[in-house]
């Protein structure tokens, strides 16, 4: 029975409730049980947006102008004359893998003479190197979803136009969140690959239960009696939205690189902003939580100090082997705010393969990135780095299924906003903000005052 | 008497216009042929070769530099369009025009039309120097001989040109392109290839001072500017006054071993700075050793009792909280700067006139009044220089600030957050974090600018003082 | 009896400094033994010593940790720099110091501003003027970036070659010898000790330096990058808990020679700096 909830949500919910985008979750009254898997299931099969409420709008993508498949690679060969060097950027953990699947695809063309250059980029710094040069950089590369406004803006992603439909397609149709969050303009600038770029609650089994885990508060309460921590990251806008977010605030990046935020208000559930600041605080405050960065979270969690954390899939590994049996993943709890328990939100990331418009062989490029994307090779990515597939069909498979984390990502997708709701400048006030709060607010600032300099610096325009 | 001798004290421009006025007339078509006036004078193969570099010149001139010149003016108007061709399967990109490399491209061309006149009036006064050691009857050189004369007299010439030109195209052309900047609109929303970019004027020099529309960033412009300059003092002669004192602790007579000495202190320099930086970031991270070892000893719990170390917080701040991150700067830059100044110190120390110690002691003279009547005033006389250099040096040094804090310290200051700055952050290091996190290039130039001025007026200002004040005499 | 006291103090006094000052490195050294490849926190000392950081480090290249690779690409920059750089500084110096000619007053004092002037002001310009010539990612434009402006770095050398006296020069121009040949015979032999001094730092520059490095070589091809860009990126958040351990191993491998070099240098550094500073 499990499995099968799991197997709905996952495929309705990723591809449906995600197009909340950086629409607004429902908020969980205390009176209810959060919604579970229960109303999920009801969700429409074909992924219909069951929860657009009106501010997000689907993107289509006119595929009129699109080489298909075989013509594409006919056309192809029959204008490549010399050989093809192609560069590809991945992350540092990825490389072998990536190696592997250069050569497969070599392969399939004997008559062309493709070589292959692999270089090491982190995906969440691909920007950083890329928009430095958009000439030089890889003619494909592994990037995270946040980044895709800013690198359209730049010209520095390639739309694609070969088998757009199809790609579309394999990602579980246009209303999916790996589709959306390729889509800028009307056209699809990248290939999906994983959609796991999220965060969820690993705990320790040892120390909570299942309906422990289900609330913040109760978390605390078992960790600060255990002298033991919950960790998450609060000087990072990243995992702070899912406050802000699961309180019903809004937060989008417009067009220009700059990003809208109304925090400093009042929410659509009629949440001040200022009492989830003060939720925050009184989080902050409690002996069972430590505002940690990640490399920290893996030191706590190794050593024993810290028995929960919200953190996403690169660190599965670690906690699965740490904590053997004991290793438990879920969506992440409610937390208190106003009298009332508020679902925490969180982002649903996506990480993808996008192609240098600058490239010298752009159409061999598409197709490497397509490769690189399709369910065998989204499956195998999955068994080897354990990553969450973006490909509908794998991400519905078995093992996929039956893998904690992934299933704890899946879980929590329901609460989760479209990543890329953040514009250029949402990071480091966000960061200076979360900084503020895990230290306790120690110059006993005005909340409000904090709210309106938070939400100054984030609306800021990018280019002044 | 020759040409130079009688027009000696006359400066390059009035030579240029005596030969242009007593010349005769091959000199004077030397103006526009410019081989003309040696080829006259028996010199043809130099006279070819500096006709030939004028072409090339004119060539250059003719096909790329007076376009480059002619987009200068409004860095390009051609916007970059792309067009995917499913037949070819290639992009089709417009001839479109790149402002970056018009701005690059038009300034290396303003500077080769200046070095051009340069060399074109030179040429002159040499052209009319051959003319009159002609008229006079005086051996004109064959081509060898000047060849001879490049080793000899002429040394400087060839010694120079490599080393020149290469200050040139790295240090001088950057400069002016990043002087240039800062009077455009070149930021993340106006990013060559794709985008253009244009010249703005002044605007981005009163976002530094002004008080209204971008208060963030002149506010954080004058904090930063602040900090920048209170490093820099504090750095400079913590490690100065520093490495005297271990220098002289190392080099009296009563301490034993003191090789061995000196070389312990050396290790910390032969560890490189990226190495040895970002280990100390993370000996004393929030949660790193140093924390661990100091709460297990209570000492966290001491300072918090002391009220050093807020209540709200279970670590000490070493590299995280603003007060605690400017002095552990510090203090890791005493680490890192005071082995070298003790090298220094102890080479200055060892050629103190021993006839001035002795006669001192002689006087009756104790062992503070030396130092301070005799040692430090040599110290200063002969180091005092280097001194300025190391101030200058401080307020760029990158390394240390960019290494201790990148990824490590956020700031808890809402407004220099919105600057996208720090407390800790030096006037470079911010700079260096514009440029390569939010491509914010022209406030980075701006910024450029106000240091390079900083540094340029302060050096002026001591070297002419210290030239003035004819220091040897002083120390004596 | 008070002499004693002292003289105990006076060491008590260099021991606790001495001890300061080495602690970092000696948890370098340690950590780089370490069994655990990410940061110990609890424990200053490892728990388990091990020469597996060294091991994988040298024979055991993933695409994180080519060491080798790198160490070999730092070493041949470095070398092409120290010879380029080393000739202009010297070329410089010796035009400045023992030449007279008419704008040597104006570019002494030009290049007094343009030494005050840091690289990271300008790196994207330079980047530029690098691709416009093709040599971006290169090694070459590597090495000319190092050397290049290397010519303005003068004035120590300059302060030596003043302290040579005039007379020998003075006595070989009767002789007819050609200033090419004074600077080659007569005062670089003359100059060992601060020869020495400029090229061991040409030397160690590319050693030093990831932020240039970084920028260029930005293919993301971890072999062709330099020691310090590869152990840099060691501590990427991603790779900081496996690759710490590793860090600290290349930070001891790259030391040694540095060390060693430093050594040498020592003494004619501090000749250098106080004749060129003397003299002015």
């Amino acid at each position: 029975m499990k499995r099968k909830i799991l197997a709905a949500i996952l495929t309705t919910v990723m591809a449906g409730s995600l197009l909340t985008a950086c629409g607004n979750p429902e908020v969980a009254d205390t009176s209810e049980p959060a919604p579970e898997a229960q109303t999920q299931e009801q969700a429409p099969a074909d992924g219909a947006p069951a929860a657009t409420d009106g501010t997000q709008e689907i993107q289509t993508v006119d595929t009129s102008s699109v080489a298909s498949g075989e013509d594409a690679v006919n056309a192809l060969i029959a204008n490549t004359t010399g050989p093809v060097d192609l560069t590809v950027w991945a992350a540092e953990e990825d490389q072998d893998m990536v190696k592997g699947w250069c050569d497969d695809f070599a392969a399939q063309y004997p008559d062309v003479s493709l070589s292959f250059n692999i270089g090491v980029q982190s995906e969440s710094t691909a920007k950083d190197t890329i928009l430095t040069d958009p000439e030089a950089a890889a003619d494909v590369f592994s990037f995270a979803g946040d980044q895709v406004t800013d690198l359209v803006a730049a010209g520095a992603l390639q739309e694609v136009s070969i088998d757009t439909d199809k790609i579309i397609e394999d990602c579980g149709g246009m209303e999916a969140g790996a589709v959306q969050a390729a889509v800028r303009d009307g056209k699809l600038y990248a290939y999906p690959a994983t959609a796991d770029n999220g965060y969820f609650m690993f705990y320790n089994k040892e120390y909570f239960s299942e309906d422990d885990v289900k609330s913040m508060d109760a978390m605390l309460q078992k960790a600060a009696d255990a002298g033991k921590k919950v960790s998450m990251q609060f000087d990072s806008g990243w995992y702070s939205l899912s406050f802000f977010v699961g309180a019903g605030f809004e937060l989008s990046a417009n067009p220009d690189g700059s990003t809208t935020m109304d925090w400093n208000g009042t929410s659509k559930d009629g949440i001040k902003g200022t009492e989830v600041v003060q939720s925050m605080l009184d989080i902050a405050a409690n002996p069972g939580f430590l505002s940690t960065s990640d490399a920290e979270f893996v030191t706590g969690l190794t050593d024993g100090s810290i028995i929960a954390g919200v953190n996403g899939t690169w660190n599965a590994e670690v906690a699965a082997n740490t904590w053997g049996d004991n290793y438990g993943a879920t969506h992440l709890p409610t937390f208190t705010c106003a009298g009332k328990q508020i679902q925490m939100s969180s982002v649903a990331g996506y990480k993808l393969f996008g192609v240098n418009p600058h490239s010298k062989n752009v159409g061999w490029a598409m197709l490497l990135a397509e490769y690189f994307t399709d369910y065998d090779r989204q499956l195998e990515r999955f068994t080897l780095r354990g990553a969450g597939p973006a490909n509908a069909k794998a991400a519905a498979s078995e093992e996929v299924l039956s893998d904690p984390a992934i299933a704890a990502l899946a879980s929590q997708s329901q609460f989760a906003i479209l990543d890329g709701c953040e514009g250029g400048n949402y990071w480091t006030p966000t960061e200076t903000f979360g900084a503020i709060i895990a230290s306790g607010n120690p110059e006993g600032k005005d909340l409000q005052e904090l709210l309106d300099n938070l939400v100054d610096g984030v609306s800021q325009p990018v280019a002044e | 008497m020759n040409v130079y001798v009688r027009y000696k004290d006359h400066n390059f421009i009035q030579k240029f216009w005596i030969a242009l006025k007593d010349g005769n007339i091959w000199t004077k078509l030397s103006l526009f042929i410019m081989g003309a006036g040696y080829m006259a004078h028996r010199q043809i193969i130099k006279g070819l070769l500096v006709t030939g570099m004028e072409i090339l010149f004119i060539a250059y001139m003719y096909f790329f530099g007076v376009g480059y010149l002619g987009k200068f003016k409004t860095l390009g108007t051609v916007q970059y369009e792309s067009k995917f061709d499913v037949i070819t399967m290639q992009n089709v990109v417009n001839d479109y025009d790149n402002s970056f490399m018009i701005l690059l491209l038009g300034v290396i061309t303003i500077v080769l039309i200046l070095l051009f006149i340069a060399i074109w009036m030179v040429n002159m006064t040499s052209v009319y120097y051959i003319q009159d050691e002609d008229e006079q009857g005086h051996h004109i050189n064959t081509f060898i001989e000047d060849i001879k004369e490049m080793f000899d007299n002429k040394f400087h010439i060839t010694l120079l040109s490599l080393p020149v030109t290469g200050v040139l195209l790295f240090t001088i052309v950057p400069l002016i392109i990043m002087i240039a900047v800062a009077f455009t609109n070149y930021d993340q929303a106006h990013m060559p290839p794709t985008a253009l970019f244009t010249w703005v004027g002044f605007t981005n020099f009163s976002k530094i001072i002004s008080f209204g529309q971008s208060a963030e960033f002149a506010y954080a412009f004058r904090v930063v500017i602040v900090w920048t300059l209170v490093w820099a003092l504090f750095a400079t002669f913590t490690t100065y006054i520093g490495g005297i004192l271990l220098a002289m602790l190392i080099n009296s007579p009563a301490t034993k071993l003191p090789k061995l000495w000196r070389t312990l202190f050396m290790v910390t320099i032969a560890v490189p700075q990226f190495v040895s930086l970002l280990l100390v970031r993370n000996f004393f991270a929030d949660s790193g050793i140093v924390n661990s070892i100091c709460s297990n000893l209570g000492i966290t719990a001491l300072l918090q009792q002391i009220g050093l170390v807020k209540d709200t917080i279970t670590y000490i701040p070493f590299l995280t909280s603003p007060g605690w991150a400017m002095v552990m700067i510090v203090l890791i830059n005493i680490w890192v700067g005071v082995p070298y100044q003790m090298l220094i110190a102890t080479g200055v120390l060892m050629n103190i006139p021993y006839e001035l110690v002795e006669a001192a002691k002689i006087d009756g003279a104790t062992k503070f009044q030396i130092f301070v009547h005799i040692t430090m005033p040599y110290m200063l006389f002969v180091t005092g220089p280097a001194l300025l250099t190391d101030f200058v040096r401080n307020i760029n040094n990158f390394n240390v600030i960019y290494l201790l804090t990148q990824d490590m310290y956020v700031t808890t200051n809402q407004t220099l957050a919105a600057a996208n700055a720090k407390e800790v952050d030096l006037l470079v290091t911010w700079l260096f974090r514009l440029t390569s996190e939010y491509y914010n290039y022209k406030m980075a130039s701006v910024i450029g600018c106000v240091v390079f001025v900083i540094c340029a007026v302060g050096t002026l200002i001591t070297f002419t003082r210290m030239m003035r004040a004819g220091r040897e005499e002083d120390f004596k | 009896m008070k002499d004693l006291l002292l003289s105990f103090l006076r060491h008590l006094l260099l021991f606790v400094l001495a001890f300061f000052w080495l602690v970092p490195i000696v948890w370098l050294v340690c950590t780089s033994f370490s069994a655990y490849p990410g940061i110990n926190i609890s424990h200053f000392f490892p728990e388990q010593w091990s020469i597996e950081n060294y091991r994988s480090l040298l024979f055991g290249t993933d695409t994180v940790a080519q060491f080798p690779r790198w160490f070999w690409n730092t070493f041949v920059i470095a070398c092409f720099t120290c010879v380029i750089s080393t000739t202009f500084v010297l070329s410089v110096a010796y035009s400045m110091s023992c030449m007279r000619f008419g704008a040597r007053k104006a570019l002494m004092n030009v290049s007094i501003i343009l030494g005050m002037f840091p690289g990271v002001l300008a790196m994207i310009a330079v980047y530029f003027v690098l691709k416009t010539f093709g040599l971006t990612n290169s090694h070459l434009g590597l090495i000319m970036v190092y050397s290049g402006s290397s010519g303005l770095g003068y004035l120590i050398v300059k302060g030596f070659f003043d302290t040579i006296p005039e007379s020998l020069r003075e006595a070989a121009k009767l002789e007819g010898a050609s200033e090419a040949k004074i600077f080659t015979s007569i005062v670089l032999p003359l100059s060992k000790p601060i020869i020495v001094y400029t090229v061991i730092s040409g030397f160690l520059a590319p050693w030093m330096d990831f932020v240039y490095a970084k920028m260029i070589l930005n293919s993301g091809i971890s072999s062709d990058w330099t020691a310090a860009i590869g152990l840099y990126n060691m501590l990427e958040k991603t790779l900081i808990n496996s690759y710490f351990a590793r860090f600290c191993a290349g930070g001891v491998l790259v030391s040694i020679p540095i060390s060693v070099l430093f050594i040498i240098m020592q003494r004619f550094y501090v000749e250098g700096i106080t004749g060129g500073a003397t003299k002015g």
